[in-house]
């Protein structure tokens, strides 16, 4: 009980730094203005003005929400460290994987109120513009809410032993990777060759399928989801997050601060 | 005698430096043992090894070799460290809490329980004199004020042992004094302080014993009296009404430590040798304005103790 405890004081006070920070109101702020925009462009189309509009708000729903849990994620560990702060938390009694799960947790809450703040925009947007709303939507924004928790791990892994730059890029580069795995499956199924066909599967199995949390095809064409459309991806997701979250730990237990 | 409450055996460290192809030493064997209940003064020059070896205690950094612990249990430990406070060297807290919003956090963090909470944060406050600033947040504090409320997060939990480093360092006259006061204080509530410094007169007004560690060795550890109380160290006598008779006679005998003529000198001499100086001018007619001893630099008394060949 403790341990929650301490997690919690950690992630509290993260999401504390977040909501005080106006870095974070300027992003929101784009990202809103984004999903507005969404109303001029479908004007500019004849047809599916409604699917352009939703189109448009979810593609930046999610680059804004990804775009933030790279750049802050890579810099939660880092900052904690440059601005020394680290030193005064890591010698209360508190395990430094409490600490990682504290941080990862902060900034997961934030992304989510940010998702969630982005959703309202979103629904809003969609209601005056006449645009149909319903469970796919949601559950399309749950898949984000997903993906955008695997980048977060993701982040907080590399930056546990290595520099911001080195952690965005790398992040960022598997984050572009993760959207890609499924297509590169379904490559290497359609050349024929064993040997392509085994490297692409593995490849697959040992990246993150980011492709899985993208529910907005459906919600778009309002098509049904079935629990099991967002119970597994979500199982999956978690499996990355722990998965992350434990190598970085691993890490980070390992690491001196000078 | 009192308990041992830190206790350090043999400790090395090396760093890795150039890509983790070469390693640099920073500590060779170190060991000392804090008592209960004293204010133990780790004293050396800048990049001698003090930040590093309380940074092995705090859990920090992990010791290459030897073996350290504080109330009897190994640092790598966490549990312990709920009876243990920090004040790392010229700190940055998280600005923009507010003193309270601060103190809560790490009291959270301690597992302080929620109805003890509010008491001890207002007591600390009070204690350190932030009453008032306590609604503001910790961007708008001076230096001094951050030192005291970094004092205050390291007693959140109500330790048994606190380790400050370099708590005067960067402070004004008014602040070092605010901060040697609470320091005291510690010590009347019972509390056992470890304090890294490389400033001579924060030792001589608090410390009851010290190490002196020079290039990550230990060169000196035992009492602050003995450190200070130096048997060859000078003294400087100032006196008036000189005449040109004795002014002579100390030109002769003292003369290497004689500045000023004529009415007014100052000299400096062994401690030993005062007896005699002040016999010959009061003798002469002299008045003696003052006699004191004339304080040893921090370098002095490091080459003293690097030259007294190892540890005593």
């Amino acid at each position: 009980m403790r341990s929650l405890d301490r997690i919690v004081a950690i992630a509290s006070n993260t999401l504390r730094e977040a909501i005080r920070s106006r870095v974070l109101y300027t992003l929101l702020f784009f990202a809103l203005a984004l999903i507005g925009t969404g109303v001029l462009l479908s004007t500019l189309s004849y047809v599916e003005r409604e699917r352009i509009l939703q189109d448009v708000a979810f593609a930046a729903i999610r680059v804004f929400s990804v775009a933030i849990a790279v750049f802050v994620g890579i810099g939660l560990i880092h900052k904690e460290v440059d601005r020394r702060t680290i030193f005064t938390i890591l010698s209360k009694p508190i395990a430094r994987s409490e600490f990682l799960l504290g941080k990862y947790c902060g900034l997961l809450a934030t992304l989510w109120l940010q998702i969630a703040v982005m959703g309202l925009g979103f629904a809003l947007v969609s209601l005056a513009a006449g645009a149909p709303l319903g469970p796919a939507h949601a559950a399309a924004l749950a898949g984000i809410a997903a993906e955008v928790a695997v980048v977060v791990a993701i982040a907080l892994f590399f930056s546990a032993f290595t520099s911001p730059m080195l952690a965005s890029l790398f992040t960022a580069g598997l984050w572009l990777v993760g959207h890609l795995t499924r297509d590169l499956r379904s490559l290497g199924a359609q050349s024929g060759v064993a040997g392509v066909q085994h490297v692409t599967e593995w490849i697959y199995r040992g990246l993150p399928d980011l492709d899985a949390f993208d529910l907005t095809l459906q919600a778009a064409h309002q098509l049904p989801i079935a629990t099991s459309d967002l119970v597994l991806p979500l199982a999956y997701g978690l499996g990355w997050v722990a998965l992350a979250l434990v190598a970085a730990s691993w890490i980070f237990e390992r690491r001196d601060f000078r | 005698m009192s308990r041992v409450v830190v206790n350090v055996e043999d400790l090395t460290k090396d760093f890795r430096t150039g890509l983790g192809l070469r390693s640099k030493r920073v500590l060779r064997g170190v060991s000392f043992a804090v008592r209960d209940g004293e204010i133990f003064g780790f004293v050396g020059p800048n990049g001698a090894g003090k930040t590093t070896t309380l940074k092995i205690l705090m859990g920090l950094i992990r010791a290459s070799s030897g073996r350290a612990s504080v109330l009897g249990h190994d640092v790598r430990e966490t549990e312990f460290r709920r009876h243990v406070g920090f004040l790392p060297e010229a700190p940055y807290f998280y600005d923009y809490l507010t003193g309270r919003e601060f103190l809560d956090f790490y009291a959270r963090v301690c597992g302080v329980p929620r109805a003890r909470r509010r008491a001890r944060i207002e007591t600390l406050l009070e204690w350190v004199g932030l009453t008032a600033a306590g609604a503001a947040r910790l961007r708008t504090y001076s230096k001094g004020m951050l030192q005291r409320v970094g004092i205050a997060q390291a007693l959140v939990h109500d330790p048994q042992v606190v380790f400050l480093d370099e708590p005067m360092s960067g402070l004004d006259p008014i602040g070092r004094k605010e901060i040697r006061d609470l320091i005291r204080r510690l010590q009347v509530e019972g509390k056992t302080v470890f304090m890294n410094t490389h400033i001579l007169s924060d030792v001589e007004m608090l410390c009851d014993r010290v190490a002196i560690i020079v290039q990550g060795e230990i060169r000196f550890e035992g009492s602050a009296h003995a450190l200070l109380a130096d048997d060859e160290r000078d003294a400087e006598v100032v006196l008036t009404g000189v005449s040109p008779a004795l002014a002579e006679i100390l030109s002769d005998r003292f003369g290497d430590g004689m500045r000023g003529v004529g009415e007014r000198v100052e000299i400096g001499v062994p401690q030993k040798r005062v007896g005699e100086l002040l016999a010959e001018a009061l003798a002469t007619g002299a008045q003696v304005v003052s006699v004191a001893p004339r304080r040893a630099s921090l370098e002095s008394i490091f080459l003293s103790a690097v030259g007294r060949g190892g540890r005593r």
